[in-house]
């Protein structure tokens, strides 16, 4: 035995050879190297021998020797399973199409909002050392409470560098506040509002791609300009400018040099500019009361941060007075700014974490129920494929083969699915690019990953679907299956598919329920008296290029279109200043200097008290002011108190100054609803304002604006009007609420599709069983309604069951959501009865309607298959 | 029609299946075109051109009868066939043909250039 062990070549050679090698050249190719081998081992030692055994065995991996895949038993299986498969899904073209399509909506959603998200929680890591940089804000303190507030004073940034050892350095933003820049270059005047000035060091924190020039000297002069790339081609109509002049005017003409260009702030900044140049105010450094500037700054590596945090507030009160106010000072991480902080004055309206994690859930909820929805009619349908099942048997079926035609099919429908699903998400990026507010994709580099997850997960997925029938069914014995007799592991599967049809359908009832409560809550905020009215009022921006705006104001009351002209220094929901008033205790109030007819242009409601008055010289004095409700009860007066001279205002030199309440406005809300309404008061100054309201009562807007476009250019000398429409503005505060409620409703019709779909692929499974049933029943005597009401009534016991567990929840979860507004909807007695009414209705309806059809066909139809 | 060249090698191994007449299989062929030549040819290069001149029809095959060598495997036998012969015989002459063709010059030369 040992000898002849000596003589036989490697077998795991000769393994490999028989794995490659055609079967029909096997034996004289074996024979062969056998017989060489042999050769071999006579003369030269038996490592040689193998040696040389091995370099002729991979020496037949040449093409005349390769099986061709088509001869590999394995692959046959295969093959065959998939023309099965194919068979089977163009057999069950209905089923096969819900299925697919069902499945490739909820995975369309998923991936939608999933992306979206990822963009929103993507915000600011594009700066390299994102994780070292941190915001400083100071909250306003007072008896009043707490006053987030993003801006801090212009002294901060130079002396936490100065300070703290663990910033490496400081950066103050100064944004346009509302102003517009006129910009001049070779003629080309343009406004400008996304200029934010700033200091040398902007660079050394920030990272945005330069393009042209050295940015780290960017900003190292007073009369340097940074700009973006479209600003370039914009003005030069190139980006290679730099070296470039431009005017800043047009009083008091500023030339600029381009020193940079850099690439287009992305979409996930926090602040956006089009050009970036120095803050050159005069003293400011020492300056701890001026809160326009944001304060950010860049720690070393490493730097404790909590231990920082600790040390900010003795920082603070060291240099600031701490008589005058408690203020609150903090550092926020950059990377938190767009999801987590909501303070007041944030550069651009931020994302919400809570909306983040809504719509997560709502995502994972989405792919659930299509997920459960085809586990569901996968086990539903494998159910009927007992005689299938059987008379493969019969021909000597493996159960592994079994079990891989079910896999294989079920892997099949899930990959075309995730394909299906992948170009409809890919399609709602394109068509809602103006809901979400930004473009986005799928088929980003970075998607990669979690395209790679999620096709892990569909294909997981379908593995499940597929095993759950394959197994239990193989199991079968030969002779029950082909007779098609279900024994007790197939009433099992029955009770699982009315388990998982009520966990569908209550997940449907919840969806239904939330979108109304989202819905609902979005409609009772919209409709909300605002307390003010902004439908067709039109602003012009840069009213102040007009320094006398009184023969403007007549010309423009003049016209048959405008009910009424008025001007203000802020807009109402976009732009107010504040001061404190109050004495013995000061609040923060809200003010802006209008002129008379602001209030009845904006249709404010005066309670008490008057308008101001163009003849009386004090109205436009002092602290003579209008208030709202909010306001009036936070200064401890009563309406008895308007129009009395009382103290109002504690001045530096510690005398109070007194002021008239001289009218009192309905509260209004001038801010976002989920916040409290809070102190607001107009002034009355005669001098150029901001911002000319006018009222229109007309349809046709276009020739009205132009009508206005002609008298605003008698007055200035060539300045283009810049205008807007201020229903346009609130709509843009409540962006974020319409969005997400928008957002939310294509979602639940989404989901609410696929339950449908679900629902209707069910019954149909379902009476194809029942079919029999219904036929004998028929024979029997029974009537086509009497046949109808049984089957409906099974349907309509589990449609109850899962709106019994779906509706508390919901609306314990809905609630819960509601609590996050200050002016929250009410979850009325409408809202159970449309969640539970619609699907007791889809419910009834498709189920009725499919037994009608099954009870009127000829029962012999049925009957006779065996 | 693909195959009506004959290469170098595919020769090669024509004429040694024509020498080793009517026992030429695989082993044997390789041998022999090792101690003629000196050249060391895995044997799969030797299996891969029978292949291909079997395809062009310029040999035949047949598994021979089975014996007790070789664990029982049987072996491949070859011969040329009329259409291989033909192959070869084109070539034969074309390399006569143009061997007399050579002008006794071209030799000369050859040793001028060597000398």
């Amino acid at each position: 035995m040992a000898l002849l062990k000596q003589r036989t070549p490697p077998s795991s050679a000769d393994e490999l050879l028989g794995w490659f090698c055609k079967d029909q050249l096997l034996e004289e190719i074996k024979g062969d190297l056998h017989e060489l081998y042999e050769v071999d081992l006579a003369e030269t030692p038996k490592w040689r021998a193998n040696l040389s055994y091995w370099y002729h065995v991979l020496h037949f991996l040449r093409p005349f020797a390769l099986k061709s895949s088509s001869q590999n038993s394995n692959t046959v299986m295969i093959r065959s399973h998939f023309k099965f498969a194919w068979r089977n899904i163009s057999k069950h073209k209905m089923s096969a199409v819900t299925n697919i399509v069902s499945l490739a909506v909820g995975i369309a959603c998923f991936i939608f909002i999933f992306i979206y998200l990822k963009d929103e929680l993507s915000y600011d890591r594009f700066h390299t050392d994102s994780e070292r940089i941190h915001r400083i804000a100071i909250d306003f303190v007072s008896a009043n409470g707490r006053i987030p507030d993003a801006t801090t004073p212009p002294a901060l940034a130079p002396a936490l560098k100065r300070d703290f050892p663990e910033v490496e350095t400081s950066v103050r933003l100064f944004p346009n506040w509302g102003r517009k820049f006129l910009f001049e270059v070779d003629g080309k005047k343009f406004y400008e509002e996304e200029y934010i000035r700033t200091d040398s060091t902007f660079f050394d924190v920030f990272d945005f791609k330069p393009l042209h020039g050295d940015v780290k000297t960017a900003l190292d002069a007073p009369n340097q300009i940074v700009l973006t790339r479209s600003t370039a081609i914009k003005y030069f109509g190139d980006d290679d400018v730099v070296g470039k002049t431009m005017v800043l005017g047009p009083s008091d003409p500023l030339v600029l040099r381009v020193s940079a260009v850099v690439e287009d702030v992305p979409d996930n900044s926090h602040f956006k500019f089009d050009m970036l140049g120095r803050i050159t105010f005069n003293d400011i450094e020492e300056n701890w009361g001026w809160y326009n500037f944001y304060t950010y700054i860049k720690v070393f590596p490493n730097a404790d941060m909590a231990a920082f945090e600790a040390k900010l507030q003795p920082f603070f009160e060291g240099y600031e007075d701490p008589a005058e106010y408690y203020n609150a000072i903090y550092s926020q991480r950059l990377t938190d700014i767009h999801l987590k902080s909501n303070l007041k004055w944030e550069l651009e309206a931020n994302g919400n974490i809570e909306t983040v994690y809504i719509l997560a859930g709502l995502a994972l909820f989405v792919l659930l129920i299509s997920c459960l929805n085809y586990l569901n009619l996968a086990v539903a349908e494998s159910l009927k494929r007992f005689k299938e099942v059987g008379v493969r048997k019969v021909f000597g079926a493996h159960r592994k083969s079994l079990i891989n035609q079910f896999l294989v099919e079920t892997m099949l429908i899930t990959i075309i699915s995730l394909l299906l699903g992948c170009l409809f998400a890919e399609f709602l990026f394109g068509a809602l690019q103006d809901l979400l507010g930004k473009p986005l994709t799928l088929f980003a580099d970075e998607n990669m990953g979690f395209l790679l997850g999620l096709a892990g997960f569909i294909l997981l997925m379908g593995l499940l679907a597929g095993l759950y029938p394959a197994i239990s069914i193989s199991r079968f014995k030969t002779a029950l299956a082909v007779k098609g007799q279900i024994n007790r592991s197939g009433k099992s599967a029955l009770g699982l598919r009315k388990v998982l049809l009520i966990i569908q359908f209550s997940l449907s009832a919840f969806m239904i329920f939330g979108t109304l409560t989202v819905y609902q809550q979005s409609e009772h905020i919209r409709n909300k008296d605002k307390g003010f009215s902004t439908e067709q009022v039109l602003v012009i921006e840069n009213g102040t290029s007009i320094d006398n705006q009184a023969p403007l104001k007549t010309e423009l009351q003049r016209l048959s279109q405008v009910n009424d002209v008025g001007v203000a220094s802020g807009i109402i929901g976009g732009l107010n200043w504040t001061t404190g008033v109050g004495y013995p205790e000061e609040l923060v109030m809200n003010y802006v200097v209008i002129d008379p007819g602001f209030i009845e242009t904006l249709d404010l409601n005066l309670i008490a008290g008057r308008n101001f008055e163009e003849e009386r010289e004090t109205d436009r004095q002092g602290w003579n002011m209008i208030i709202n409700e909010t306001a009036l009860d936070e200064l401890g007066l009563t309406l008895d108190d308007v129009g009395k001279p009382i103290p109002l205002v504690e001045q530096n030199d510690d005398s109070v100054a007194n002021g008239t309440i001289i009218g009192v406005v309905k509260d209004f809300h001038f801010t976002d609803f989920k916040l409290e309404i809070k102190p607001f008061a107009f002034f009355y100054r005669d001098r150029s304002l901001d911002y000319v309201s006018v009222k229109l009562n007309t349809a046709d807007i276009s020739e009205t604006i132009g009508e206005i476009e002609g008298i605003w250019s008698k007055f200035t000398n060539g300045e283009p009007m810049e205008y807007f429409f201020m229903d346009q503005q609130f709509a843009d505060i409540h962006a974020q609420e319409n969005r997400l409620s928008k957002i939310l409703m294509y979602l639940t019709m989404l989901a609410f599709f696929i339950a449908f779909v679900g629902m209707i692929a069910i019954t149909r499974i379902t009476i194809k069983d029942k079919r029999k049933e219904i036929a004998i029943r028929k024979v029997l005597g029974a009537s086509v309604a009497g046949v109808t009401n049984l089957i409906t009534s099974r349907f309509l016991i589990l449609v109850i069951v899962a709106n019994l567990v779906a509706v508390p929840v919901s609306y314990w979860l809905m609630n819960t959501w509601l609590d996050g507004f200050a002016y929250r909807t009410t979850l009325g007695l409408e809202l159970f009865l449309v969640a539970i009414g619609s699907t007791i209705l889809v419910a009834t309806s498709i189920v009725g309607l499919q037994s009608v059809k099954a009870a009127v066909t000829n029962p012999v139809q049925n009957l006779r298959q065996e | 029609m693909k195959g009506s060249q004959l290469g170098e090698f595919e020769e090669l191994v024509l004429l040694v299946t024509g020498v080793l007449f009517p026992e030429a299989y695989g082993l044997n062929i390789r041998r022999e075109i090792t101690e003629q030549t000196g050249r060391n040819v895995a044997l799969g290069a030797i299996h891969s051109a029978l292949n291909r001149l079997e395809k062009k029809g310029f040999l035949k095959s047949k598994l021979a009868e089975e014996t007790h060598e070789r664990g029982g495997r049987r072996k491949r036998l070859f011969w040329i066939t009329a259409a291989g012969k033909r192959a070869m015989q084109t070539n034969h002459e074309v390399r006569n043909t143009l061997w007399n063709r050579i002008p006794e010059l071209a030799w000369k030369g050859l040793d001028y250039g060597t000398a």
